[in-house]
């Protein structure tokens, strides 16, 4: 199988996908108990609105025509409507996209570099007091709830220490002089968020990536690197860390699921206005959908994320192709 | 004849788990994981006898509110003036629970669909795994928050939707240790004897993938417990119940993070992170025993 068949295979498999994910969204707001008129609005936004609603989604018609509307409007790009927002869903994710992607960027990078670093260390003195207290320091970091861990730098960074900012992503009511004060500004408000979600989760990626090393580094052509004599950073960063690459790709596309869950919750303790903190706040009003909505859209991004990684793999690891 | 063989059967485990024990225990962070556990269990379970103040919301002391730790409450109070250790005593009754119970339902479909899938392969294997997919690449905590928020808020429900959205890794696994063992040559003989596809299934294959199932159940009561505080954390719990994600989401809504009351934060946080660790302790360990490759080295 050459690339480009292998690149064909993999997006109508993504394709798929995509459809069953919309489909399986569609079915969840209109399946589960209550009456599914009830699930999507609240009653506070009145009659009038509700019937203009009802009529654009199709509600009293039978569901297999609500579907076929329901994928029209997503053609369109109509996720449906928000009450508690007062705008269209689509335009309210769109807007907080940015705030998430400067998190979650800023925080997986650190959460990989700490992985990989760390990783390469403790497999090279895999069996030392190093190697094991790292183990078990990303062990107990990882057992933590992420939040939770979010909510003690919190108290002692913010509340105590008064360094850094309690909530938020930029101070409320300040005017800025010039554009360097208001990225400090936002630099200020983006540390914790961003050490509590990297500092939570680079436990994964660190055991992986040490497990690797350490499958690398009792090879034989490991063993040939030191029998004709290349220094250890030569056998590190030439020999051992190419092949070791492989399993990283995979692991950070695995990671993609897991980022989402874990944005959502940094994004509640600190109160950052992303597309996580959206979620909290239709669960907490029952704004069913815009959660409808939220949860297409990430899902369908995951989806993306995951077929562009396996893409990079299939360049990566010409074996994966045949 | 029958009681013989099964003298015969039970002896066998005795001599199977002895030789298990010895290797577990050799493993000391397996031990200290295990000894955390039971610990946790059995402070929790007994909690109505062990505690002397009411968890009711309504027995709280309105005159004992937001307390820091003294030696009338040792870790302080909440809001409404409750005891917090004993609000954490009995948190972990119901943490613990979601966590067993999600990861029993979790294990028994992964089990279910990884034989069947693994063992009859083709067009089978082919569906439950696409299946399989869908669920391995849908981000999980928004499903069960989606999940959650639309079956209502309920002790079951949570237990519920963390088990049947839990289920894929272990399926995979499943999946691809019962597709080796049935490649083995003592399955063929037993087909060759006329042992159904049940039979060889249930007898042959099952028992011999025991260890992987048990190994991978138990990393998972961690995440359950972990999923648990998370969706209570989000406003998703049972407010009827008492569980450490009930008690931080309580603690985040009374404002203690603003306030700095760490003794009401600090406290089932590392009942869950303790909790998780051991149980991560433990699989880490029976992986080893399980991986010889891994032992070797």
């Amino acid at each position: 199988m050459g690339m480009r068949e292998f690149l064909a295979k993999r997006i109508l498999q993504s394709f798929l996908m995509i459809f069953i994910v919309i489909t399986l969204n569609f079915y969840l707001f209109r399946i589960m108990p209550g009456d599914p008129v009830d699930i999507m609005f609240n009653p506070a936004i009145g009659p009038e609105a509700k019937a203009i609603m009802m009529r654009e989604m199709g509600l009293d018609k039978p569901i297999s025509v609500q579907y076929v509307i329901y994928l029209n409007n997503l053609l369109h790009g109509k996720l449906g409507y928000s009450f508690l927002e007062h705008k269209s869903v689509m335009s309210a994710i769109l807007e907080r996209l940015p705030s998430t992607i400067l998190l979650m960027l800023s925080a997986n990078i650190l959460a990989i570099l700490l992985g990989i670093i760390l990783g390469v260390v403790a497999a090279w003195k895999r069996g030392t007091t190093v190697d094991i207290s790292s183990i078990i320091a990303a062990l107990t970091l990882y057992s933590m709830p992420m939040f939770w861990l979010g909510g003690i730098m919190i108290i002692i960074f913010s509340v105590r220490l008064r360094m850094f900012p309690i909530f938020g992503i930029i101070t409320p009511g300040v005017s800025y002089a010039n554009v360097w004060e208001y990225i400090a500004d936002v630099g200020r408000h983006l540390f914790l968020p961003m050490m509590s979600f990297g500092i939570g989760t680079f436990g994964g990626l660190f055991l992986v990536m040490r497990n690797t090393m350490v499958d690398a580094f009792t090879e034989d052509y490991t063993l040939t690197a030191k029998a004709i004599g290349l220094g250890n950073r030569t056998i590190i960063f030439k020999n051992v860390m190419r092949n070791a690459m492989l399993p990283v790709i995979t692991i950070v596309s695995l990671r993609l699921g897991f980022m989402v869950g874990g944005a959502i919750l940094t994004e509640t303790v600190f109160s950052w206005p992303g597309v996580g903190l959206l979620i909290y706040r239709a669960v907490m009003a029952h704004d069913y959908q815009m959660l409808q909505g939220v949860f297409l859209v990430i899902t369908v991004l995951v989806v993306l994320a995951n077929l562009m990684a396996d893409i990079i793999y299939g360049y990566a690891d010409p074996r994966v192709r045949y | 004849m029958a009681t013989k063989s099964g003298v015969r059967i039970s002896l066998n485990l005795a001599r199977r788990f002895i030789g298990f024990w010895s290797e577990y225990t050799k493993s000391r962070i397996g031990v200290f994981g295990l000894i955390i556990m039971l610990s946790f269990i059995a402070v929790s379970a007994p909690a109505p006898y062990l505690t002397t103040y009411s968890i009711k919301a309504s027995e709280g002391n309105i005159y004992e509110v937001l307390k820091a730790p003294s030696s009338k409450h040792l870790l302080g109070t909440d809001e409404l003036g409750r005891d917090m250790l004993t609000l954490v005593v009995y948190g972990g009754r119901i943490s613990l629970l979601v966590g067993f119970l999600a990861t029993i339902i979790a294990g028994v479909l992964g089990t279910l669909v990884g034989s069947v899938s693994g063992y009859f392969g083709g067009w089978v294997d082919d569906l439950l795994m696409r299946i399989n997919d869908i669920f391995l690449v849908i981000p999980g905590l928004p499903l069960m928050i989606v999940l959650s928020a639309l079956l209502g808020r309920g002790i079951w429900n949570i237990i519920f939707v963390i088990g049947i959205l839990s289920w894929s890794g272990t399926c995979r696994v499943i999946r691809s240790q019962v597709m080796s063992v049935k490649e083995k040559s003592f399955i063929e003989s037993a087909r060759a004897a006329g042992a159904g596809d049940t039979w060889i299934l249930t007898r042959h294959i099952l028992p011999n993938v025991l260890p992987l199932i048990v190994a991978q159940m138990v990393v998972q009561v961690g995440g359950a417990v972990l999923s648990e505080s998370a969706l209570s954390f989000l406003g998703l719990g049972d407010p009827t119940h008492i569980s450490w994600g009930m008690i931080l989401h309580y603690a985040f809504s009374c404002g203690a993070l603003s306030s700095g009351y760490w003794w009401y934060l600090l406290p089932p946080g590392i009942c869950v992170a303790l909790v998780v660790l051991a149980f991560s302790f433990m699989g880490y360990s029976l992986d080893r025993i399980i991986n010889p490759r891994i032992r070797a080295r």
